[in-house]
């Protein structure tokens, strides 16, 4: 009958004080209300038209209501869309959010900022029929061939009636380049042909047509091959090649490009042969991943915190494989240590937690298993150790106590490499006796089954203080090592001034430095001495 | 047979029945007496026409079922479902013909299905075969649905006007005799009665048109057509004045070389057209003959003053209303940019400089641009109209704080970059600059036409007239008439120094929503929501032209710079070219997909730019999209996009557009929001 029930016709005549209307009375009344409603919202839009909009507003409902001489509805401002809620356990019953307002409220609270008011800004939209690239104009599409339009137009005549949606231009030569490439990266058989290509890529000028191309052909490959190993990997080198070259301007693909780059970072299965070693592409991706931020994190503001929180979900997400896991801790540490910090080392204790279980042998029976649950561990050592290296790197240099400390320091920075290299071919080959001491002997046995990269000394291993007593006197030494600083600089500058500043970056550096001796007791609870190699030899004699 | 068991007198009774039911009450009276009279004379003896009926069993069937059925609804729904069948399934050739006798058929189903009570059943139908004709139909489909009860059909100015005209349909011979063969075939009885009762078929022999959606193809007739019809028989004088600026700058040799490098492109393309012109030409004066006897003589020289001159660029008219003296200065300085006046073509496009008003807060209902484009005009929803003079916020920068001591724009929150006018009492419509930029006149949802003075920043004269809110107001060409149009469907003419009106053009069947001025001043062209355009003599105040062929509410009109041609915009973005001594449709130009909001043409008419609420302004080739029409009469090609160039904003739509005479494009539009 009519999209007005009757039940709406006796909720209105309840609420008007009429309590008797008759169930048939009722059903009249349905469809004249349906016509009358629509009748109303029609001189509405007549209204909504005349005012240059197109979405109508309570205004031009009360408009309408004023043409049929029927007193506005008071109360709706046309501020915003109304928020209607659902009745909970009626399924098709909705009230607008209506809330009480208590009076005192409302008059003591400040007054409102004043509304910013009209004014006329005025620009070109056109200069002879041509868009001006300013910003008050919508973006352009990147490259435009007037000329081969017009000839189109002429040749075709007056006919030319459907216009695709984005006219661009290719010319023959790009068309070959890009078809060439395209069979390169796909064929995987000629690899040194490829990197000629990418070489081409990443410095040839005047590929900018290309460039959608491109993003919708990795977008599209990647999202077909994740079986492909090689096609995978090529593909990132393509990226690569791309972001290097200066003469392309790569930002609006960005977004087009970001999706298939993290899918190779974090997706559950890359490549679907044994041998493929997933490892090193995602280590790849994560350094291209880091490149981009670095680069363009500037223009796009919000590029490095979408990216952040999609790795971290990665990370956090106990339901997802190791593999992934261990793509966004890579891909997490390739932004920097400030983001280890606050993402990666907020969370590290619950996760070694999680992660205990699958590194002990006897818990985790599937040898896979156990192995990716390493790859993650050595990560997230690999992480936390770079981070804190460079934290600490920051600090101006203490006045070291013995010369042969830093003399063996400087040989043990960063180990992990090597470390972890052998790693992967012990495991990957064959199941060396070594993995199968890691396995077996579990957290014990990692230091010795790689001791020649360590290079860690085995007396500092044994006597470790106190960590309490590691902390005062980290922050104090340094502390130290700012005053004396700041005594230096000062005597350089001999302003009176800065003094004031001084003091503040003083404070500042003491706060960080507090943060970051507490983040080496907790590194060093949660890891052991294997922590050790990434800190400077300088730092370590204080902590020790 | 069961036919020749009922007796003739029985079957008359049936007959005369069904024709009072069906309020064919004239024939049943006639049938009457045609009964008598043969009683009278001759019980044994039938008249020819109960021959006919008595012994033919088709026709008695007909009638049988006719006297079923009548009160069946459900068998509207199988009848319609079973031709749209049909229809669909047709062979591919005839099939667009024969779908289109679908939507009249259909809505007429709904509309006797309302008018007989059958609420329920009408919905359902309605809905179930509602999709077919959104495509096409959508408004007025979304205008029928609310129609739930005969009453409602009778309040319906659109449904009854439905009613009472036929639809024309043309159609091929086959395609009319598959049709015909189907109905009897199947005795869809009911079908048959509703496509007799409300089709008009113009049956052509040959092959079916090409599938492409010709406009002519289906109208709507009726008393409304056939008036459009009768109207469009006018003979109407779309010359220029005599004696405009622009032929005085001719006469002056100012523009001579560009001139005659236009001439001689004219020349070239359309010279089997000046025959044709010179005989329009003919036309034109002799019937300035007619209207002015006394000045016959110099009429007739002057036809031949035309005639003798080599193709001139259209004829010239005397203007119906005194014109106001134009003082000198004004006329050297648009004498000044008619010479500096860039040429623009499909080659050569003009510069667009666009006014973005800020921070309207959805307020904006309507912006307005000088001739010169140096004062903008807004009208908000709060009442307020605010000025801007462009030229002054450009010199803001190296006067500032010169002149605050007696600026009256400079309030108590500090220095205003507008002159604020207060005095409607409700949205502001439209607000609109005389051809000087010394006036400005405003309609509002207050009923009132207000003129303001922009040199005294204040309110001068309010004209009351309207009854409802006014939607637009135009200054003429030259300044001191102006034209209104509102909600109570009229359109008025006024002077600025009398308070009444001086015409009421009344014929729109609903809202005028937009108005415009013919550049010799002696028609305006009024759009409206009954998608309708009509062009009105300001002398006699009479209808002079229907257009007919807009699929939804017209929105904004713009005249050609010759007279010739007028565009108008509608609701869906479909924008419309029409030549005015015919009235009919040259092109439809199609690119828009939102309202059209504003039409402009360049100054020598070459270009037309459009302003939507798509966010884009257009530039559409109007010369090449006339001169097609000619190619596309002779081979029937309809192709007719003519759009040159799409200019996107940032998300601004295009609320005004102004080509200044020296051709540089201005548009305005407030900023919104992208949509979230």
């Amino acid at each position: 009958m009519s999209i007005v029930p009757k039940e709406t016709i006796e909720v209105i005549a309840q609420s008007i004080g009429i309590t008797n209307l008759l169930p048939e009375a009722a059903l009249m009344l349905a469809p004249d209300v349906e016509y009358r409603v629509r009748e109303i919202m029609q001189e509405a839009i007549k209204c909504m038209r005349h005012s240059k909009r197109t979405t109508l507003t309570a205004s031009d409902v009360d408009g309408a209501l004023n043409l049929r001489n029927v007193e506005p509805i008071y109360g709706f401002a046309s501020g915003g869309p109304f928020r209607f809620r659902k009745a909970i356990g009626h399924r098709d019953l909705f009230y607008t959010d209506d809330r009480e307002v208590d009076f005192k409220d409302v008059i003591e609270a400040p007054l409102p900022k004043a509304p910013l008011d009209t004014e006329i800004v005025c620009h070109w939209l056109a200069i002879e029929g041509v868009q001006p690239a300013i910003p008050e104009n919508a973006p352009l599409e990147v490259i435009r061939a007037p000329a081969e339009n017009k000839i189109h137009e002429q040749k075709d005549g007056p006919l030319i009636d459907i216009r695709l949606p984005v006219k661009h231009v290719l010319s023959r030569e790009l068309q070959l380049y890009f078809q060439k490439i395209a069979e390169l990266t796909m064929s995987k058989s000629n690899p040194a042909l490829f990197k000629e290509a990418l070489v081409s890529l990443a410095s040839d000028s005047g590929l900018h047509p290309l460039v959608p191309y491109f993003t919708n052909f990795i977008a599209d490959e990647v999202s077909r091959g994740l079986n492909d190993f090689l096609l995978l990997f090529n593909l990132m080198h393509i990226v690569r090649s791309l972001l290097r070259n200066p003469h392309i301007h790569i930002e609006p693909y960005l977004h087009q490009l970001m999706p298939s780059v993290v899918t190779c970072l974090v997706s559950r299965k890359l490549g679907n042969r044994f041998a493929d070693n997933h490892w090193e592409l995602r280590d790849f991706t994560a350094n291209l991943v880091a490149l981009i931020c670095k680069r363009y994190g500037t223009v796009y503001t919000t590029l490095q915190s979408r990216l952040t929180k999609t790795l971290v979900n990665a990370l956090l997400d106990p339901k997802k494989a190791l593999t992934q896991h261990y793509g966004a801790i890579q891909g997490l540490a390739a932004l920097g240590h400030n983001v280890v910090r606050l993402l990666i080392l907020s969370n590290l204790e619950p996760y070694l937690r999680l992660l205990e279980p699958e590194l002990v042998a006897e818990k985790q029976k599937n040898q896979m298993k156990s192995y990716e649950a390493w790859r993650v561990y050595g990560a997230l050592l690999r992480a936390a150790g770079l981070c804190i290296h460079d934290r600490l790197k920051i600090f101006p240099p203490l006045p070291s106590p013995l010369p042969s400390f830093i003399h063996k320091g400087k040989g043990k920075i960063i180990k992990t490499e090597p470390h972890k290299r052998k790693l992967s071919v012990d495991s990957s080959e064959n199941r060396s006796p070594q993995k199968r001491l890691i396995t077996t002997d579990g957290l014990q046995s990692q230091d010795h089954t790689s001791p020649a990269p360590m290079q860690v000394d085995n007396p500092i291993e044994n006597d470790n203080p106190p960590q309490n007593s590691v902390h005062p006197s980290s922050s104090e030494q340094a502390s130290d090592a700012s005053e004396s600083e700041s005594r230096k600089t000062k005597g350089k500058e001999a302003g009176k001034g800065r003094a004031i500043t001084m003091k503040a970056i003083l404070k500042q550096i003491w706060k960080d430095d507090l943060d970051s001796g507490r983040l080496l007791v907790k590194l060093h609870e949660l890891y052991g001495e294997r922590i050790l190699p990434f800190i400077p030899s300088t730092e370590m004699s204080v902590f020790l | 047979m069961e036919g020749e068991q009922l007796n003739g007198i029985q079957l008359n009774e049936f007959l005369i029945g069904y024709l009072k039911k069906r309020g064919f009450n004239s024939a049943a009276k006639g049938l009457e007496e045609d009964l008598h009279h043969n009683k009278g004379s001759d019980n044994n003896v039938s008249s020819f026409t109960s021959i006919d009926y008595h012994n033919d069993p088709e026709l008695t069937k007909l009638i049988r079922s006719f006297s079923q059925s009548e009160d069946d609804p459900t068998r509207y729904r199988e009848c319609y479902s079973k031709l749209r069948s049909w229809a669909y399934n047709s062979l591919d050739l005839y099939k667009h013909e024969l779908l289109r006798v679908m939507y009249p058929v259909f809505i007429h189903c709904y509309m006797d299905l309302v008018g007989k009570g059958h609420t329920q059943e009408a919905r359902v139908f309605f809905n179930s075969f509602r999709k077919d004709h959104e495509m096409i139909h959508l408004r007025d489909l979304q205008k029928l649905e609310g129609v739930l009860a005969p009453s409602h059909l009778e309040e319906m100015e659109f449904a009854r006007s439905l009613r009472k005209s036929k639809v024309n349909i043309k159609i091929c011979q086959y395609s009319y005799d598959l049709l015909l063969q189907y109905l009897h075939r199947t005795e869809s009885t009911l079908m048959l009665g509703i496509i007799n009762e409300h089709i008009n078929f113009q049956v052509y022999s040959g092959q079916p048109t090409s599938a492409s959606d010709d406009i002519e193809a289906v109208t709507i007739v009726g008393s409304f057509q056939d008036t459009a019809n009768h109207i469009n028989q006018k003979e109407i004088q779309w010359g220029l004045l005599e004696d405009s600026l622009e032929d005085r700058l001719e006469k002056t040799g100012g523009l001579l070389s560009d001139f005659e490098k236009g001439q001689g492109e004219s020349k070239d393309g359309d010279a089997d057209d000046s025959k044709k012109r010179s005989t329009e030409i003919g036309k034109q004066g002799s019937s300035i003959k007619k209207l002015k006897k006394d000045k016959a003589g110099n009429a007739t020289a002057k036809v031949a003053r035309l005639e003798t001159s080599t193709v001139p660029p259209a004829p010239r008219v005397k203007s119906e209303l005194a014109l106001p003296v134009m003082s000198t200065d004004v006329e050297q300085s648009i004498l000044e940019d008619l010479r500096n006046r860039v040429q623009l073509s499909s080659v050569a496009m003009p510069s667009v400089s666009f006014y973005t008003f800020v921070n309207s807060h959805n307020g904006l209902n309507c912006a307005s641009i000088s001739h010169d484009g140096s004062l903008v005009s807004g009208g908000f929803s709060d009442s307020s109209i605010k000025i801007w003079d462009m030229a002054k916020i450009g010199q803001a920068g190296a006067l500032q704080g010169e002149d605050d001591t007696n600026d009256p724009n400079v309030g108590p929150t500090g220095r205003r970059s507008y002159t604020l006018l207060l005095g409607h009492s409700g949205p502001v419509y439209s607000a609109n600059f005389s051809p000087p930029g010394d006036f400005v006149l405003s309609s509002s949802a207050d009923t009132t036409i207000r003129l303001w003075s922009t040199k005294l920043n204040s309110n001068l004269v309010c004209y009351k007239g309207h009854n409802y809110p006014v939607w637009d107001v135009q200054f003429s060409p030259f300044g001191h008439y102006f034209a209104s149009c509102s909600h109570d469907r009229t359109a008025r003419i006024w002077t600025m120094d009398q308070i009444q009106p001086l015409r009421i053009m009344a014929g729109h069947l609903s809202d005028v929503d937009c108005v415009q001025w013919h550049p010799n001043c002696n028609y305006i062209a009024t759009g409206s929501s009954d998608k309708t355009v009509r062009l009105w003599d300001v002398q006699t105040g009479e209808c002079v032209r229907i257009f007919i062929g807009h699929r939804s509410m017209v929105l904004s009109l713009a005249m050609s710079p010759d007279g010739r041609y007028m565009a108008s915009g509608d609701e869906d973005g479909t924008i419309m070219m029409w030549d005015l001594s015919t009235a009919r449709c040259i092109t439809p130009l199609m690119g828009h997909n939102s309202c059209v909001w504003s039409l402009s043409y360049s100054g020598e008419g070459s270009l037309l730019a459009s302003g939507s609420a798509d966010c884009t302004v257009k530039l559409w080739d109007v010369t090449s999209s006339t001169k097609l029409t000619k190619a596309e009469e002779k081979n029937g090609n309809s192709n007719r996009l003519r759009s040159l160039r799409t200019f996107p904003t940032k998300s601004t739509p295009v609320q005004a557009l102004r080509f200044s005479r020296r051709n540089l494009l201005f548009a305005a539009g407030a900023i919104s929001k992208p949509a979230s």
